[in-house]
């Protein structure tokens, strides 16, 4: 199965930080991979660069067979729009747009407004019934699974999550990671910054980042629903 | 959905569903529209305004006879007249002179128009009445002083017609006019009353008018009366032009520049709190991105939100700012004040462009805005 | 704990509280300005309106009834009654007397001018005579102060100028004379002597008025003429007035008819009227009376321009305090995060009010106190642009600018601060 992600020698410098250093990283089309790390591991850094929001200073960055790490500004939003699902811990949802709205924005955006297609978005994580609520209406559970629905919705080749249940209780984080499941299954590439080793054991693969460094790398077998063809990781 | 409704809907949601601080920013542009409209309307109608307020000074164009004639026709007078036009002209007083005796002194008797000498003459101060019947007269202060004849009187006046016989009449004094001129010494009567007494009706010594405009204007009027009236001459009451120019000037100068001053102060204010209100946003402008805006979707929302902004804002301060202008020259002049069109068109501009510069330091830095913002905890 | 968050919030928010105090300099800068050049537009108009000429005419008391307009002076018993030069100066010494800016005497006399059978008039004047006054001040005074709408060609008389004369333009193109020309002129004096010099024609005015049938020559050279030393027929008064009111206008008719304490306030201002009978008391058997004519415009224009101002900046400054106030809540409203977090951590809504009212306080009276100097110098620079004076900073307009900070913060804040307090923290933390 061809590579959707691939970091060759990747390194982010902010000045004397050193956030990532030679990093490489291939994923492959249909994994599920959870990045795991403690605060200033290189997790965020790592999400930033693979989901086209910044450059890094030094390597090579293939997604989707395109060499982006070298693009201009203007065109790495184009490859986000097209290719990237954006889910955040803090949900970032625009606060005067309904939950409908909010979905729609991104279809906007990427393509042509779609209600219709937008409303299937929020009825696969089962918000069908709060489409015309306010995101302050909503609970927190319910704020991230509108964000999941907005990642959705233009069908990305990467769904990228940063710590997407930080901000959640335990019954809103299951079903979280149940909509991830059954994304798995229907073929979507997920990667999953988190620090929570609970939210890790769920995913197929388990990267882990120490002070900018992939220092394990393993595939997770023992997941509840491995019975997918994970394939191996590829070695340092 | 097609991408014009989305934008619209965007755009909408944006400023109706972020209301308190949409009003703020709603507010902020209603203000400068007021301040602009309001002042520009002052300072377009005060030469006018305070034009009309001078004429207290009484006559600034003087029509005499021409050539040697100690008289003038009154038809003349009137033809002079119709060439001033009607809203600018304050009015307009015949006087004749003559000489009648008081106890066998000679006083100076003026007959004029006295209706339109109270327009023309303002600063006259008349204690008592103004006449009117035709036997009545005003007496000038001196005179009453000298003689102890007061209002409510009566005097006898001793009348020599030209190349008639002389005769006495009693006049009741209406009243006591004091100017602290000429008039101070007079014995002011009807025109009619004097016409009747001494005969050669419809002729004038001068033509005292009071005409609203400034020099330049009162010059082109005085070459047309010239030019087309050849029975009388017109003179220019110099000296009241000159003040008058220099009080206008310096009036002007002051209001133009309180006007500029309190517009530009008033401009950075309602600048400052549109981006204030714009700046609060950067977070938003980063999660457009992330999720795949350009940056001309984001140009184009806030450019939109701004259109409307300043479209509603600038039309209230177009209301509020006529009503400002209006409530300034009622209480002041007592009179309404014109508001012309291009004010209103230059105050909607003025209000887009404001809205517009204000938030272009966000915008223009939208495209700085990383959007990885949203993804630090913040 | 209060003191060190106010403390870190007005250090490391420097950039938005800069902006606050900023914005609060600019609109008080803009009050102060306006509020000076309001409080002093009266003094600046009136010192304008003085282009406008005499407002008092001094006279000897008896002597107006007939009128000179026509030229009715001479017989049918009217004494001629003078006014004495030597008494002028102490016209500058009357309670007013700092409002009298210009004066100037006329003696005018008829004469002949190079033996012709017409009639001129010669009137003499102070050009610009220095005095030395018992106060010890010394004033130039004169007609050239008074007259200044005159086209002048050539240049004015000096005062000891004893063979010069001005001629008016009338008269000049009569007789076809010019600048440089000799004319004699024969005046048959008081005495019954007559006396004859011959004169050279410095220069010649337009008034556009009757003087420029005449000739005018300075003050003791007509009195010598007309052997009429130290005597003056009339005095012109430019003073500074106060627009006139009820009391002037009831003390005009009749200053007896007043009670004690409204003749006092009369007395004490600078009314036309009130000035006008301090010069009376001056001078003896004198006879002072307002030129309405130019009195009662003067009064008109400066009431006007005052209300005008008034209105301007009270308008002025209730949108700029709305502007600012505007600006006080974005400020505030911005805010939202922060509160939504003090409240979390527990703080009690008064707590967080005051810790925001105090930082932008702080802002604010930072701002106000730049604006306030600013201000005198934008009063200064309107004053200089449009009136060539300085315009004098009020005492008055301190407390003034005070309220307007305090209520201008508070009243910015405190809505915001309630839609804040408002929210639940929940929200504003969560809220998107």
């Amino acid at each position: 199965m061809k590579n959707i992600l691939e970091l060759h020698d990747v390194s982010m410098i902010y000045g004397p930080v050193k956030a990532l250093q030679n990093v490489d990283l291939n994923i492959r089309e249909g994994e599920w991979v959870a990045v795991m790390g403690s605060s200033g591991s290189g997790k965020t850094t790592m999400m930033n660069i693979a989901g086209c929001m910044d450059k890094a200073t030094q390597g090579t960055v293939i997604l989707d067979g395109e060499k982006v790490s070298r693009l201009s500004a203007k065109d790495l939003t184009a490859i986000r729009r097209d290719k990237i699902g954006l889910i955040f811990q803090q949900f970032h949802l625009i606060s005067y747009l309904t939950a409908v709205e909010n979905v729609m924005i991104a279809q906007y955006y990427h393509s042509m407004a779609d209600e219709n297609e937008a409303l299937s978005a929020l009825e696969r994580v089962g918000l069908g019934q709060r489409a015309g609520h306010l995101p302050r209406q909503l609970s927190g559970g319910e704020q991230q699974r509108l964000c999941i629905a907005r990642a959705l919705v233009n069908h990305p080749k990467l769904i990228l999550a940063d710590e997407p249940t930080g901000n959640l209780d335990q019954a809103n984080q299951d079903t979280v990671m149940d909509i991830f499941r059954q994304l798995h299954e229907q073929g979507s590439t997920i990667i999953v910054v988190t620090h929570a080793p609970e939210v890790a054991s769920h995913a197929r693969r388990i990267v882990h980042l120490d002070f900018g460094r992939i220092v394990r790398d393993v595939l997770n077998t023992d997941g509840s629903a491995a019975k997918d063809s994970v394939t191996g990781a590829i070695s340092l | 959905m097609n991408r014009q409704k989305m934008y619209l809907k965007i755009v909408f949601s944006s400023l109706l569903r972020r209301r308190s601080r949409m009003l703020v920013a709603l507010l902020a542009v209603a203000i400068g529209a007021t301040v602009f409209l309001g002042m520009g309307a002052i300072y377009y109608d005060i030469p006018r305004q305070m034009g009309r307020e001078f004429r207290t000074y009484g006559a600034n164009l003087i029509l005499v006879p021409s050539g040697t004639d100690s008289r003038m026709r009154l038809e003349d007078a009137v033809r002079a007249e119709a060439l001033v036009p009607p809203d600018k002209l304050v009015g307009a007083t015949p006087f004749r002179y003559e000489t009648m005796h008081y106890n066998m002194r000679g006083l100076t008797v003026a007959g004029a128009d006295l209706a339109s000498a109270r327009k023309t003459s303002p600063y006259w101060r008349v204690q008592g009445e103004w006449p009117e019947e035709e036997n009545q007269v005003l007496l000038g202060r001196d005179i009453s002083e000298n003689a102890r004849i007061y209002a409510g009187a009566s005097i006898e006046l001793e009348i020599a017609p030209a190349g008639g016989r002389r005769f006495k009449r009693e006049f009741k004094v209406s009243g006591i006019v004091s100017s602290g001129g000429a008039q101070d010494g007079f014995v002011l009567m009807p025109l009619r009353t004097l016409e009747a007494l001494l005969g050669s009706p419809g002729r004038a010594a001068v033509v005292e008018m009071s005409v609203a405009g400034d020099s330049a204007e009162l010059a082109l009027l005085a070459e047309k009366i010239r030019a087309e009236v050849p029975g009388v001459t017109p003179r220019l009451v110099k000296r009241i032009m000159t003040s008058e120019a220099a009080v206008l000037g310096k009036l002007r100068v002051l209001v133009y520049l309180v006007t500029a001053i309190v517009l530009g102060l008033i401009m950075i204010c309602v600048g400052t709190t549109m981006m204030t209100v714009v700046a609060e946003r950067r977070k938003e402008i980063g999660l457009k991105k992330a999720i795949g805006a350009g940056n001309w979707n984001i140009i184009g929302e806030f450019l939109g939100e701004g259109l409307i902004l300043a479209g509603i804002g600038g039309l209230l301060g177009v209301g509020s700012g006529y009503f400002f202008a209006r409530t300034v020259s009622m209480s002041v002049f007592g009179r309404g004040v014109a508001l012309p069109v291009f004010l209103v068109l230059l105050t909607l501009l003025a209000s887009l462009a404001v809205t517009v510069l204000a938030s272009l330091p966000p915008v223009a830095g939208a495209a700085d805005v990383e959007p990885s913002v949203v993804l630090r905890g913040e | 704990m209060f003191f060190r968050m106010i403390f870190g919030a007005v250090t490391r928010q420097k950039r938005k509280l800069l902006m606050m105090a900023c914005a609060m300099a600019l609109g008080i800068s803009l009050a102060t300005a306006m509020l000076n050049v309001m409080l002093d537009v009266g003094d600046k108009i009136n010192r304008t309106l003085r282009t406008y000429g005499a407002n008092i005419m001094v006279e000897p008391r008896g002597v107006a009834i007939l009128s000179d307009l026509y030229g009715v002076r001479e017989g049918d018993g009217v004494a001629d009654k003078f006014l004495l030069e030597a008494e002028l100066p102490k016209i500058k010494t009357i309670f007013w007397a700092f409002n009298i800016v210009d004066f100037t005497p006329y003696l005018d006399v008829p004469a002949s001018a190079d033996g012709s059978e017409n009639t001129v008039t010669l009137l003499g004047t102070w050009f610009s005579r220095h005095l030395d006054l018992p106060t010890g001040e010394s004033v130039n005074t004169g007609v050239i102060n008074l007259k200044s709408w005159w086209e002048i060609k050539g240049n004015w008389l000096d005062d000891g100028d004893e063979s010069g004369v001005m001629a008016g333009s009338v008269f000049a193109a009569q007789r076809g004379l010019k600048a440089g020309d000799s004319v004699r002129v024969a005046v048959t004096g008081h005495d019954g002597r007559k006396r004859e010099a011959a004169l050279t024609i410095r220069s010649i005015y337009h008034a556009a008025d009757k003087e420029d049938e005449g000739l005018l020559a300075p003050l003791a050279l007509v009195q010598r003429l007309s052997g009429l030393e130290g005597k003056v027929r009339r005095v012109e008064v430019s003073a500074l007035t106060t627009p006139e009111n009820d009391l002037a206008r009831r003390a005009a008719q009749n200053p007896r008819s007043l009670s004690r304490h409204e003749w006092e306030v009369w007395y004490c201002t600078a009314y036309v009227s009130s000035i006008a009978y301090q010069i009376e008391e001056a001078l003896t058997d004198s006879r002072a009376k307002p030129v309405l004519q130019v009195a009662a415009s003067e009064e008109a224009i400066l009431q006007k321009t005052q209300l005008l101002m008034l209105l301007l900046t009270l308008l002025s400054l209730v949108c700029s305090a709305l502007a600012i106030s505007n600006l006080v809540t974005a400020n505030v409203m911005e805010r939202g995060t922060e509160i939504g977090l003090l409240k979390a951590l527990g703080a009690t809504d008064g707590r967080i009010s005051l810790a925001i009212l105090t930082e932008m306080l702080i802002a604010t009276i930072l701002g106000g106190t730049i604006g306030y100097f600013a201000g005198i110098g934008l009063a200064q620079v309107i004053g200089q642009s449009v009136f060539g004076a300085a315009v004098s900073a009020k005492g008055l307009v301190i407390p003034l600018i005070a309220v307007l900070v305090f209520s201008v913060t508070l009243v910015g804040s405190l809505p915001a601060l309630r839609i804040l307090l408002r929210l639940r923290p929940t929200e504003v933390l969560h809220g998107g």
